[in-house]
């Protein structure tokens, strides 16, 4: 890449060079115009291509060869189709399905405490600090003190037993792990989703609410009838990051809380990708993996901007 | 010609410049091997203090035999380790000398390694555990420490109980009555379990195989002969189901670590019993450090098919291979066997506490669990799950984990593994 472009603007400038002779100034004042934007952005460009897009291309063509005796060997698509026929990773594309359908969820919940902040409840500055501050802590002490919190015999639990409530095993029991584990992400992060409603009241008229609140709207109303329709872009806005926030990042979460389990019920796609890789020595197999969790990122992303932008042509 | 060089000269700068971001920014690249008068070495131990003699030790022996080469040990975090490896086998380039675990992880990467055999044949009787480096006849690696699989018992909940802490029970039937009596009298659980990570069942299936299966089913079961649907293979997983069932485990086992949740619970007396390790950790060291060695007690599992001859299981734990990209192999075969120098590993074994691999070490101060262990290990056999592939053996985690929850039956289990073993 870097050989080419450098040839040819070798090859751009003796060709200008044999051309009409006119001013010697103007010529090299034209082709240092013509050439400066592709000098300053070369570095650029090569640092995507080269760091970025060839790697890119290198790791869909090794997803194409084969692993252990087949080291090296194309294989046409076997890998993806061990994939398909892999139960674990289809438990990591169906919980990628459940985190979809729990994105509501996780964008009502900051909304909801931003409103309440919005709304003045007493102690809302407090609640402003405490909220977010769980978003600058690292995943893996998130997912440490919530494995003593939520261990067998953890307060949780106990808790629970003071209100004659059995124990619940939540990282241990496989059709509730995947929610305790969401939950906690959804904790861990819903700070910052929580900033950008408060940013986006702060655009709010408030001649509205004060209207609502002569005719007599209550709560609920208000929320449904003047907050929400006023905050649609802000609302669009926190789906996409808390969206991304939740394929991408919850790695960290899933390694130390459940290691995957119980059952492989927690698996997602990175940590498919890294098992395979790093456990079962299966590099060109978490190849495939990681072209999969790529084309299932790209859709979403694009999905997300044709949101994005039919939210901006509203404006 | 002239007015052309600023741009081009700047567009080479430009270049260079990516370039070298490029070198800086690929990692390790000063840290792999290749020179003959360097050689590195990568492992997870020896940026541990409890390391720190064992290491000292064998660069000094190596010192004396080479005294030109200099040796650099990069202790890599063990969570990474084997992806971190991975990449260097990938890319065909990397350290000259690599810690193993025996079993799966070096047998699955064998085709990166340099056979031994020519280089350690002086060792073989010194030291213990090859096998567990072994692949189709070829030695990779020599054993550093012994990994294998007591069952510890905390003597003091047995007194307390008004049991004999000195006569372990001989059946598993007597075993599981003596729980009954413990848990009766302490609240104390018979089983410290930890299976988050699927490890419980592999220290189950090899610590009681050796009591349930016939000596010719054991060892047909190490040489690769598994009949998956034989009944005392699926007495293993049944009692394991029973186990459960019957709350002889600790609560929440599906979610408690082993590493090292389950051994806490040991140590602090939640539990009469532990299926522990040799060496590294959950070892008798770790252990008495909680309870004191007396109180410290270890046994081979109790009878449970009467025509099973109960054993320890044990393996070598891990060991040092040579890569096949290093230049010099025989120096690389050196430093190997310089880091399995007897006064090497009586360093580690005194300072970290591991099973070394040489059975000439004076093993007699450190308390009378580690004297029954060195004793067990000469009518030792390999551990039943370090035969079997990573896969199966990631597969049996799960699986033992639905057991447990009671969302599978035994047979469909055995019917999944067989499938899975066969297939590698």
């Amino acid at each position: 890449m870097a050989a080419q472009s450098l040839s040819a603007v070798d090859a751009a400038v003796p060709a200008s060079t044999a051309g009409a002779a006119s001013s010697r100034r103007n010529r090299r004042g034209s082709r240092a115009e013509r050439l400066a934007p592709l000098v300053l952005l070369a570095p650029a460009v090569l640092v995507i291509a080269g760091l970025r897009l060839w790697p890119l291309v290198l790791g869909i063509n090794f997803s194409f060869t084969g692993d252990g005796d087949r080291n090296g060997l194309a294989v046409g698509f076997d890998n993806y189709l061990t994939l398909l026929g892999d139960p674990l990773f289809r438990t990591a594309l169906r919980n990628v399905g459940l985190l979809v359908l729990l994105l509501p969820v996780a964008v009502a919940i900051p909304g909801l405490l931003a409103t309440f902040i919005f709304l003045k409840v007493p102690g809302h500055r407090l609640y402003r600090g405490v909220y977010f501050f769980p978003a600058v802590l690292s995943p893996v002490i998130v997912g440490a003190i919530f494995n003593l919190l939520l261990a067998f015999d953890g307060p949780f639990n106990a808790l629970l037993g003071g209100l004659g409530i059995p124990p619940v095993d939540w990282l241990g029991d496989p059709d509730v792990a995947i929610f305790a584990v969401v939950g906690v992400h959804v904790w861990a992060t819903f700070g910052m989703a929580l900033v950008v409603f408060l940013a986006g009241f702060a655009t709010l008229d408030s001649s509205l609410l004060d209207a609502a609140k002569v005719d007599g709207a209550s709560l609920p109303q208000t929320i449904w009838h003047v907050i929400v329709p006023s905050l649609s872009r802000t609302i669009q806005f926190v789906f996409v990051t808390t969206m991304i926030g939740m394929l991408t990042s919850m790695f960290g979460l899933v390694y130390v809380m459940t290691s995957g389990g119980p059952e492989g019920s927690t698996y997602l796609p990175e940590y498919y990708v890294w098992i395979q890789q790093g456990q079962m020595n299966q590099p060109a197999l978490a190849s495939a993996a990681s072209t999969a969790l790529f084309l299932i990122m790209l859709v979403v992303g694009l999905a997300q901007i044709s949101i994005l932008r039919r939210a901006g042509k509203e404006d | 010609m002239k007015q052309r060089t600023p741009w081009t000269a700047a567009l080479v700068v430009g270049l260079a410049l990516t370039a070298a971001g490029c070198g800086s920014a690929s990692g390790p690249g000063n840290s792999s091997g290749g020179s003959s008068d360097k050689l590195v070495v990568w492992d997870w131990k020896s940026g541990d203090a409890k390391a720190a003699g064992y290491v000292q030790k064998a660069k000094e022996d190596f010192a004396k035999k080479h005294p030109g080469v200099t040796v650099e040990f990069v202790a890599q975090p063990f969570d990474q380790y084997y992806t971190l490896l991975g990449a260097a086998i990938q890319s065909g380039k990397g350290p000259d000398v690599i810690l193993f675990n025996g079993g799966g992880q070096i047998r699955d990467r064998s085709d990166a390694l340099a056979p031994l055999d020519s280089y350690v044949a002086d060792d073989k009787q010194r030291l213990a555990g090859w096998d567990a480096f072994t692949k189709g006849g070829k030695i990779y690696a020599e054993p550093v420490t012994l990994q294998g699989h007591p069952i510890y018992y905390n003597k003091d909940l047995y007194q307390k109980a008004g049991l004999n802490p000195d006569a372990p029970a001989k059946t598993l039937d007597e075993f599981i009555r003596n729980c009954g009596v413990i848990t009766q009298k302490t609240g104390a659980k018979c089983f410290s379990l930890g299976n988050k990570e699927g490890v419980g069942i592999q220290f189950w299936l090899s610590a009681l195989g050796s009591a349930v299966l016939t000596p010719q089913e054991y060892d047909d079961w190490i040489a690769g002969k598994r009949n998956w649907s034989s009944p005392d293979v699926k007495k293993i997983f049944e009692l394991w189901k029973q186990a459960g069932d019957t709350g002889l485990n600790t609560d929440g086992a599906n979610s408690t670590a082993m590493f090292n949740d389950a051994f806490a619970s040991f140590n602090s007396g939640k539990a009469a019993n532990i299926i522990g390790l040799m060496s590294d950790v959950g070892h008798w060291k770790d252990f008495a450090e909680f309870l004191t060695p007396e109180k410290v007690g270890v046994t081979v599992a109790p009878q449970v098919n009467p025509a099973a001859k109960p054993s320890l299981p044990y393996d070598g734990g891990i060991g040092y291979a040579v890569a096949k990209w290093t230049k010099d192999q025989k120096l690389a075969a050196d430093l190997v066997r310089s880091l399995t120098s007897t006064d090497a590993l009586k360093a580690f074994f005194v300072d970290g506490g591991a099973i070394a691999s040489d059975t000439t070490i004076d093993t007699s101060a450190g308390g009378p669990a580690v004297k029954t262990i060195v004793s067990d290990v000469k009518n030792g056999k390999p551990a039943l799950h370090v035969a079997l592939g990573s896969k199966t053996v990631d597969l049996m985690g799960r699986l033992s984990q639905q057991l447990l929850s009671g969302s599978i039956t035994v047979d469909e289990v055995l019917q999944q593994l067989a499938a899975s073993d066969k297939t590698g």
